[in-house]
């Protein structure tokens, strides 16, 4: 799929441009529009066979549309030219039906427009030019891998090699206007295999904006290996009190729910135990995380965020203290803050968002550890952030003198997360960019685990 | 959306190097939202989805492009890659001949999607009013609601044209109530595969006292116990329990391919002899039905599970063929942008003969889930967790305290076999579920009894 479309954005922008035109002449007061080409390619093995490929180029549409304070949304991807001014019409009706609000709006207009950084690293031509044959044999060959690396593995739910390169351009009505191009890859795998009479599945992926920072298929395929073996024989724990550290992983799915704690929308609402808590110490003086969407090659990075705005780094939190919220232009008006540029996709999102990391690795952690549980993978997830309460399924080892002494499964961790950044007690050097969100892995002082 | 000459056409380029079947799906689906906050009219949307979907299946294999410019070039395009999946040449050539099936009428859903704006805020402004009124510490009510129609074509190299136009529309109202430092969160939603006039009888006030009853009590509840013990599942809602704890395992995909625990249990003691759980695409109105699934194929009831014995597998076309069986109408993909998955519907469990009162009466020291916010499993060992809503705790036969939001974590054959008594109050929750697969995101429902379970794990903070 050879498209020749310019490299520069021009026709993406363009388009953008005509949108926010249309939008304007059918009586928006103001207007954004965000136009994402994006080309995708998935391979997906099982065995021996290539049992998915899946190709395509698809285009989206995003727009914010405002008449008076009052705001719509359209997102489109039909680009029929009387349809497409048909739906931005009825969306600019929709508008009038909403509450005018003095506070919603495009972001002010600057004396000077932003500079966009161009050397953030965000595409890689190697990504774009491999060829589907190099993919789909790729996917066959860390199919392959899984189980030359470990007999035991007889089965799998598949192993897959995707890619992803997409332009993206922004135009408002105020006259900001960027574009920039992105492309991102991964593999992974889940293998399955036999324990006793239970079946276990251990799934590992990886991504990045280029194939250097990609995790070789060797290395995916020992990660998923792993993940899967070595929970053979886990039993349920005692329901106990004990230290619990999570595993760089399991680590970064507590900060994605403390990413909803700081997302201004929910505090502004209420749903958010971090309410009215600004300048407070809430976490222990290990805790420094971070929003940084100017980090070069990492995928949370880009030159401006959803609303245009450039991109920056904000400390959220230093030493324990809570320092600001992460804001939208609408959220940091009505909390009276300015944007940190976490607008997306027409709310709140992190860009690289991640606990800053300390020394040591995993294995110090653990041998620091007389007696406590190490959590590997956690299921579950939380249904509000109002309350702050934290509770997941979990499984992971069992330490004991400072080691792994035998897997656990089938058990519940709980407590609140005022207590948890509290209780952070250390945390390892082996941070990592292999997706937005992410962090070291780190011990909590005390956690109920709930087992038999 | 496309002529039949066109869809013929794809089909024959998606086949023009082999393989046993192809497909063309066509979708266009237009939602309309409106978003209530801080007692205003917040925000409208407008979401427009258009695109064709061409796949081609050779043995277990399946080539996929998509595409939402309808021009020839693109579709054909499509086609092509869908046709790299096959590797020979014997269906150059080919071409499929389509005629239209014809598809029950299970959604009355006239006024959708198209109504006047005004009457979609008056009935949030309806719920805003009714929850801010139940409570003075009801301190702010988010409102949303989602009106969509959803047209799909679907042509087939097996010769047959299914059209179906899907309604789904979706109230749902979260309140929070505050006193001093303390929250408490309440949601309740309702809609299905209908119109407006739903709310005629199920009324915004309705679902709004709903969320606010439980936000209401939530700022009540006590830290919840830790460890096992005996767990009284509301009616309803607690659906989402068969769900985890047996539908996704129940997905002809995982059991095709040896991966669910279920795999090849057919005829065998997977509960209790008092579980029986169907599936049920045909229910007329719910939000988890289909008239046709994203094959084409009819939605049909499913007997999963009987007295305890595995009866059977939700299939969709390409499992149930290498399995050697019809498709149950259970392929069902989020967009135009997936290749279809085996799904579930509607997934509930039929009534049995205790009554609500004896199952807490005969309950010494336990949990009574009234509701779950949701859950998730790892089909393989089935290990499964689900998420507290409304719950309370159970002693000496009587409920007594509300307990905070806990997750619940079992495994799925042994906390069916554990289950000791079932009710005679089956219900299906309120139409607001929506489940995610490998990314895809659909729409279902869940029913159940009030059911009670003679011990599982309990995830609260509380070690008593």
């Amino acid at each position: 799929m050879a498209d020749a479309r310019r490299a520069d954005g021009a026709s993406e922008l363009e388009r953008a441009h005509a949108a926010v035109e249309t939008a304007m002449q059918a009586g928006a007061t103001q207007a954004e529009a965000t136009f994402t080409v994006s080309e995708r390619f998935t391979a997906e093995a099982r065995d021996r066979t290539l049992t998915k490929v899946e190709r395509s180029i698809g285009k989206m549409l995003q727009m914010r549309i405002f008449v008076d304070g009052r705001k719509s949304s359209l997102t489109s991807s039909d680009f029929d030219s009387s349809r497409l001014r048909a739906a931005i019409e009825r969306a600019v009706g929709q508008a009038r039906y909403v509450q005018s609000d003095p506070l919603a709006g495009l972001p002010d207009r600057l004396e000077a427009p932003p500079a966009y950084r161009e050397d953030l690293g965000l595409f890689a031509s190697a990504v774009a030019e491999r060829t589907a044959q190099e993919k789909t044999e790729e996917a066959v060959a860390l199919e392959r891998r899984i189980r030359e690396i470990d007999a035991r593995i007889e089965n799998s739910n598949g192993s897959s090699v995707g890619d992803a390169s997409a332009t993206v351009a922004f135009v408002n009505s105020l006259g900001l206007n960027g574009s920039y191009r992105s492309t991102r890859v991964n593999r992974s795998s889940s293998p399955v295999a036999h324990d006793g009479g239970n079946k276990r599945t251990g799934a590992y992926g990886t991504a990045a904006r280029s194939l250097d920072d990609l995790e070789t298929v060797d290395a995916v395929a020992r990660a998923a290996v792993r993940r899967t073996v070595e929970l053979f024989g886990a039993c349920k724990p005692p329901t106990m009190r004990v230290p619990v550290i999570f595993e760089r992983d399991a680590a970064a799915s507590v900060m994605a729910d403390l990413f909803a704690a700081l997302n201004a929308a929910n505090v502004a609402t209420g749903n958010s135990w971090l309410a009215n808590r600004a300048g407070e110490r809430i976490g222990s003086e290990l805790v420094r995380i971070v929003d940084d969407g100017c980090l070069p090659g990492r995928l949370g990075s880009s030159p401006f965020d959803g609303e245009g705005v450039p991109t920056r780094r904000t400390v959220a939190v230093d030493r324990g203290v809570l320092r600001t919220f992460l804001y939208d232009t609408y959220y940091a008006r009505k909390l009276g803050a300015g944007t940190t540029a976490n607008s997306a996709g027409g709310g709140i999102g992190p860009n690289n968002f991640y606990l800053e990391a300390g020394a040591g690795s995993l294995e110090d952690l653990i041998a620091a550890t007389p007696r406590g549980v190490l959590v590997l993978d956690t299921i579950g997830f939380a249904t509000e952030h109002a309350s702050g309460t934290y509770s997941r399924g979990a499984r992971g080892f069992y330490i004991e003198n400072g080691e792994v002494a035998y897997p656990i499964d089938g058990f519940t961790i709980a407590g609140t997360f005022a207590q948890m950044l509290a209780g952070v007690d250390r945390v390892a050097g082996d941070l990592r960019f292999d997706a937005s969100v992410v962090s070291p892995s780190f011990r909590v002082a005390e956690m109920t685990i709930s087992g038999t | 959306m496309l002529d039949r000459e066109t869809l013929e056409r794809l089909l024959g380029t998606a086949l023009a190097r082999g393989g046993d079947y192809a497909d063309v799906f066509c979708e266009r689906r237009v939602a309309l939202s409106f978003r209530l906050q801080g007692g205003v009219i917040h925000e409208g949307g407008l979401v427009v989805t258009q695109g064709v979907g061409i796949r081609t299946i050779a043995g277990e294999s399946a080539g996929y492009g998509y595409s939402d410019d309808l021009s020839a070039t693109a579709l054909a395009r499509a086609a092509g890659v869908a046709s790299t999946i096959a590797n020979g040449s014997d269906g150059a050539g080919r071409r499929a001949h389509v005629e239209p099936v014809s598809v029950a009428r299970l959604y009355d859903a006239d006024g959708s999607a198209s109504s006047d704006s005004a009457a979609y805020v008056k009935l949030l402004e309806r719920a805003d009013v009714a929850a801010r009124a139940f409570d003075p510490r009801v301190s702010s009510v988010n409102a949303t609601i989602t009106d969509e129609i959803q047209e799909v074509w679907i042509a087939t190299s097996d010769g047959r044209l299914a059209y179906d136009r899907r309604p789904l529309i979706s109230l749902g109202v979260q309140v929070l109530c505050v006193r001093g430092k303390e929250r408490g969160f309440g949601y309740a939603g309702d809609g299905g595969r209908t119109s407006m006039l739903y709310f005629d009888g199920r009324t915004p006030e309705s679902i709004a006292l709903e969320a606010a009853r439980v936000s209401a009590i939530n700022l009540e509840a006590i830290e919840a116990p830790a460890g096992e013990m005996e767990m009284v599942v509301g009616s309803g809602g607690g659906g989402v329990l068969l769900h985890e704890a047996v539908g996704h395992g129940l997905e002809s995909d995982f059991s095709r391919q040896g991966v669910s625990l279920y795999s090849g249990r057919v005829g065998q003691r997977v509960a209790s002899e008092l579980v029986t759980i169907y599936d049920d695409g045909n229910l007329a109105g719910e939000r988890g039905s289909l008239a046709v699934d994203d094959e084409g194929n009819p939605g049909s009831h499913k007997v999963l599970v009987e007295n305890g014995i595995l009866r059977g597998y939700m299939q969709d076309y390409l499992n149930g063929r290498l399995m050697g069986v019809a498709s149950t109408g259970s392929g069902r993909r989020q967009s135009f942008r997936s290749m279809p998955q085996p799904r579930m519907c509607n997934t509930y469990m039929p009534a049995g003969t205790s009554t609500v009162d004896e199952i807490v009466r005969s309950t010494k020291r336990g949990i009574y889930a009234k509701s779950f916010a949701g859950g998730q499993v790892e089909i393989s060992k089935g290990d499964f967790v689900f998420m507290i809503a409304e719950g309370y705790l159970i002693e000496d036969g009587r409920v007594t305290s509300p307990v905070k939001n806990a997750t619940i974590v079992g495994n799925g054959p042994e906390v069916m076999s554990s289950v000791v008594a079932v009710g005679n109050d089956s219900r299906l929750a309120g139409g607001h579920y929506t489940c995610g697969k490998g990314g895809q995101y659909v729409p279902v429902g869940v029913g159940m009894p009030t059911v009670k379970i003679s011990s599982i794990t309990v995830g609260g903070s509380d070690l008593g």
